[in-house]
């Protein structure tokens, strides 16, 4: 089974997404935020990760930027609620497979997850 | 299991009511929507709103069980989506006339309609794809709210709590509210929208302030750096009374007062630069027309609705306590406080910068002078701030 991991600081998103996935088959782990995420992706080697940019403890470029010291491989799917070009370009640079706007629309977020789980 | 029989009309009653008190529109949803999952014993409830900067709906609010609710700002549809679809395009508006709602236990039955089948697959595909939305909304009811035909907000509906269907009148209830609430966003936000307009258009304001503060500057090379100094005097003086609590500022003050201390001098654009700069004293013709800066001031002023208090900042800040300063010769408490203010900043200043026609004093010289003068030129609540200022050493 495909696993995903989703972190962000709301719980009411992690619970959202988590059974909102869960419903279409996908195993789904979540973290509440850039530490913890560093953690689980060491130790639990998901096949996805959905990443929150703006986040209190450790933002989400910042674990981003971490991970790509040690791990070139994981992938992951930044979700931002601002408009940030240099955020974006950074995010873009430290080798992400896609962008995710905030709101969003759960058709796109299911078929860009989708997708790329099934590469 | 009968549910608690809930009096409608009563409901919606008290609903309108909040509607006009809270002016908040996000609120108002909230607390509305909180109290049809307690009251209806939903499982959850939500709203879906629209964004008019965003051109497109956003649930914004999500109440009931954990699990359920569906995390507010977080989910966008756009005009594509079915079930916004099927309730902006007119070509379906017929199918939910009578029920005021869009319930999923309806779109089976609707699926089979004579009207449905004949109108072919468009319809269909389109109501196949409402009934698979509703449950990732957790809804199983939709209730739309209009404002002149525009689709404002959708209101979701979930599951009763003892499986019970949604009665008509209960449906009946929700479109009103929803209508209602749809009311209350369209004023609120044309409300913000006004008041966003007025900021703008004040800070606009303050800023040609600031250019046409400088501009009397540029006319009177002598003066340089005066309005700027006499506003940073004006409102430390103003800061001091309000600590030492002697006066009492009402709301707005000290932005009307920086911009009064800004504009003060701004009548002499329109007296003539000879005698603006006249290195000898103004003879007393001379002098009547340099007074008349005041006046020429708030003339310039007038046009400007909402500055009130400024515009008597300019007018009157060099009126003295004792009623022998122009222009209108007013006394003591006649003077408003922020001319009083400024006519202290004002007075301090001229004297201890140089003046084409004289050296500047000594600040210590200079507060004694404000010391013997209090009472007589100035308001002592002012003057008294000054001189602890100075002792301070805070000038």
């Amino acid at each position: 089974m495909a696993k995903l991991l989703i972190v962000d600081d709301e719980t009411d998103i992690r619970e959202f997404a988590r059974n909102f996935f869960k419903k279409r088959g996908i195993e789904v782990i979540t973290a509440s935020g850039g530490k913890v995420a560093l953690e689980l992706i060491a130790s639990d080697n998901p096949d996805l990760v959905l990443l929150d940019v703006r986040m209190e403890e450790l933002t989400g470029v910042d674990a981003l930027r971490q991970l790509r010291q040690t791990n070139q491989v994981t992938k992951v799917i930044m979700v931002s609620g601002i408009e940030d070009e240099d955020t974006i370009n950074e995010a873009k640079s430290l080798g992400v497979v896609g962008f995710i706007h905030k709101p969003l629309v759960l058709e796109e977020l299911e078929r860009i997850v989708l997708a790329e789980l099934n590469k | 299991m009968a549910a608690i029989k809930i009096d409608y009309k009563k409901e919606l009653e008290s609903a309108s009511k909040g509607m006009i008190l809270i002016h908040d529109p996000k609120l108002l949803i909230k607390l509305i929507v909180r109290s049809i999952v307690q009251k209806v014993q939903l499982e959850h409830a939500g709203m879906i709103l629209y964004d008019h900067q965003k051109n497109s709906y956003v649930l914004a609010i999500s109440r009931g069980q954990a699990g359920s609710r569906i995390p507010e700002g977080f989910v966008r549809f756009d005009k594509s989506n079915p079930l916004i679809r099927f309730f902006i395009e007119k070509e379906y508006k017929y199918l939910v006339a009578n029920r005021n709602a869009l319930l999923s236990e309806d779109i089976n039955k609707l699926l089979w309609q004579e009207s449905v089948i004949s109108n072919g697959n468009g319809t269909k595909k389109l109501l196949h794809d409402v009934s698979e939305q509703m449950p990732r909304l957790n809804a199983v009811a939709c209730v739309p709210a209009y404002h002149h035909h525009s689709l404002l907000a959708i209101l979701l509906l979930g599951q009763k709590h003892d499986g019970g269907r949604f009665e008509q009148e209960e449906l009946d209830f929700f479109s009103a509210l929803a209508s209602d609430v749809a009311m209350a966003i369209q004023n609120a936000q044309l409300f913000e929208d006004l008041k966003r307009e007025a900021d703008r258009n004040r800070n606009l304001f303050i800023q040609t302030t600031i250019a046409l503060g400088s501009a009397i500057e540029a006319k009177d090379a002598y003066t340089h750096g005066h309005t700027e100094r006499v506003t940073k005097y004006a409102m430390a003086i103003a800061r001091q009374m309000e600590s030492a609590a002697v006066y009492q500022f009402p709301p707005k003050f000290f932005e009307n007062l920086y911009i009064s201390g800004l504009l003060h001098d701004i009548g002499k654009i329109g007296v003539p630069e000879s005698i603006l700069t006249k290195k000898d004293k103004l003879t007393f013709e001379e002098y009547e027309i340099m007074k008349t800066h005041t006046t020429r001031g708030a003339e310039i002023l007038a046009p400007l609705t909402g500055f009130e208090e400024c515009i008597a900042g300019v007018k009157y800040h060099h009126e003295h306590y004792d009623g022998t300063g122009y222009p209108e010769k007013l006394k003591g408490d006649e003077i408003p406080m922020v001319a009083a203010i400024i006519a202290v900043a004002d007075a301090f200043d001229a004297m201890t910068t140089d003046r084409s026609y004289r050296k500047g004093l000594s600040k210590d010289v200079a507060i004694a002078e404000v010391e013997k003068f209090t009472g007589k030129q100035f308001n002592p609540k002012p003057a008294q701030a000054l001189i602890e200022l100075f002792k301070k050493g805070e000038l």
